[in-house]
């Protein structure tokens, strides 16, 4: 169980990256939170036809629309990152990682050979493959390791 | 597991030795197997926690924690009381599912109505492993660091991920 070549062997696509949820450039920011809101996600791509022209996310939504007193009936178009920074389904999972901590992404749209979104890569999938890499080290460790219960428990 | 005392051969799991009675509870300790383990067992949140934490206080508005996000560049602020204690957190996710607002009419709003109180927390001494843990667990990207109930920092999932692909690196 080496991470590091584990990092580099396994794939995007064993991570199970969620389906993506899509809004067409020309819909509004506020049907964009609707989605994002009923779909309990953090971020929404935006797509022309099959082909991703961008990302919306939690992020954008303050920084871009409520900092600037923007009205949530803009095209979302106006409020997006446009070009998103991306990864291959066949991609190892270190170069999605790598992604992340350089840009300070949450979130990496997976997009097919097309050009299509196939899927939405968040962190916290990153972080649960942590922890499945390490069950022993972290599911079995008391908070305080130094402790060692007095009594027996159950009967 | 063999009894490091008289040799016999227990079942493995076993609580003390059958052969000499002796108590076998710190054979089952996982131990570390490379780098990335050990750090994750042995190094604690302190060290790698942002100190100074970004907090606004029991008054705020959204205006103000959207001007402090803005000017910080993170996105998840604490909020104390009037002492200094921890009273909540309000992340960019509170601000999505929570605010109804259009052009610049929630600004007066106070944070106390959208913030997520009574956070789960850690002290500095908690393990990275521990606090990796509740991070997969209940979902969070912050978790404030705190000390008699005061914040000292804040530990997000982008420091774990600087980390580990540190350590991972370096061999």
């Amino acid at each position: 169980m080496d991470l590091a070549r584990n990092l580099k062997i396994d794939s995007v696509s064993r991570l199970q990256p969620t389906p993506p949820r899509q809004v067409q450039p020309q819909q509004t920011v506020a049907e964009a939170v609707l989605v994002m809101r009923q779909s309990n996600v953090g971020c929404v791509l935006i797509c022309a036809g099959m082909q991703l022209v961008g990302i919306f996310t939690e992020r954008d939504l303050v920084r871009r629309v409520l900092a600037e007193g923007k009205r949530l009936t803009l095209p979302v178009e106006q409020c997006m990152t446009p070009h998103p920074v991306t990864v291959h389904p066949k991609d190892p999972i270190s170069t999605a990682v790598r992604r992340m901590v350089e840009g300070g992404y949450r979130h990496l749209p997976v997009v097919n050979d097309k050009g299509c979104p196939v899927g939405v890569l968040s962190v916290k999938r990153i972080v649960h493959y942590l922890v499945e890499h390490f069950p022993a080290t972290i599911y079995n460790l008391p908070p305080d390791p130094g402790t060692v219960p007095q009594e027996r428990e159950g009967a | 597991m063999i009894c490091p005392n008289c040799g016999h051969d227990n079942l493995p799991g076993g609580e003390e030795c059958a052969g000499c009675g002796q108590d076998l509870t710190q054979l089952d300790l996982p131990s570390a197997s490379n780098r990335v383990e050990r750090s994750l067992m042995e190094d604690s949140v302190g060290k790698l926690c942002r100190l100074e934490p970004v907090v606004v206080g029991p008054t705020a508005t959204l205006g103000d924690a959207i001007q402090a996000m803005l000017g910080t560049g993170i996105g998840a602020l604490l909020v104390v009381d009037g002492a200094g204690k921890l009273v909540g957190i309000i992340s960019e996710r509170d601000l999505l599912t929570k605010l109804d607002a259009d052009g610049d009419s929630y600004r007066a709003l106070p944070v106390k109505e959208f913030m997520t109180p009574n956070p789960e927390t850690l002290t500095t001494d908690a393990t990275l492993a521990y606090a990796l843990h509740k991070m997969d667990v209940g979902g969070y990207r912050h978790l404030p660091v705190v000390r008699d109930g005061k914040p000292e920092g804040v530990i997000s999932v982008r420091d774990m991920l600087r980390h580990i692909t540190h350590l991972c690196k370096d061999k």
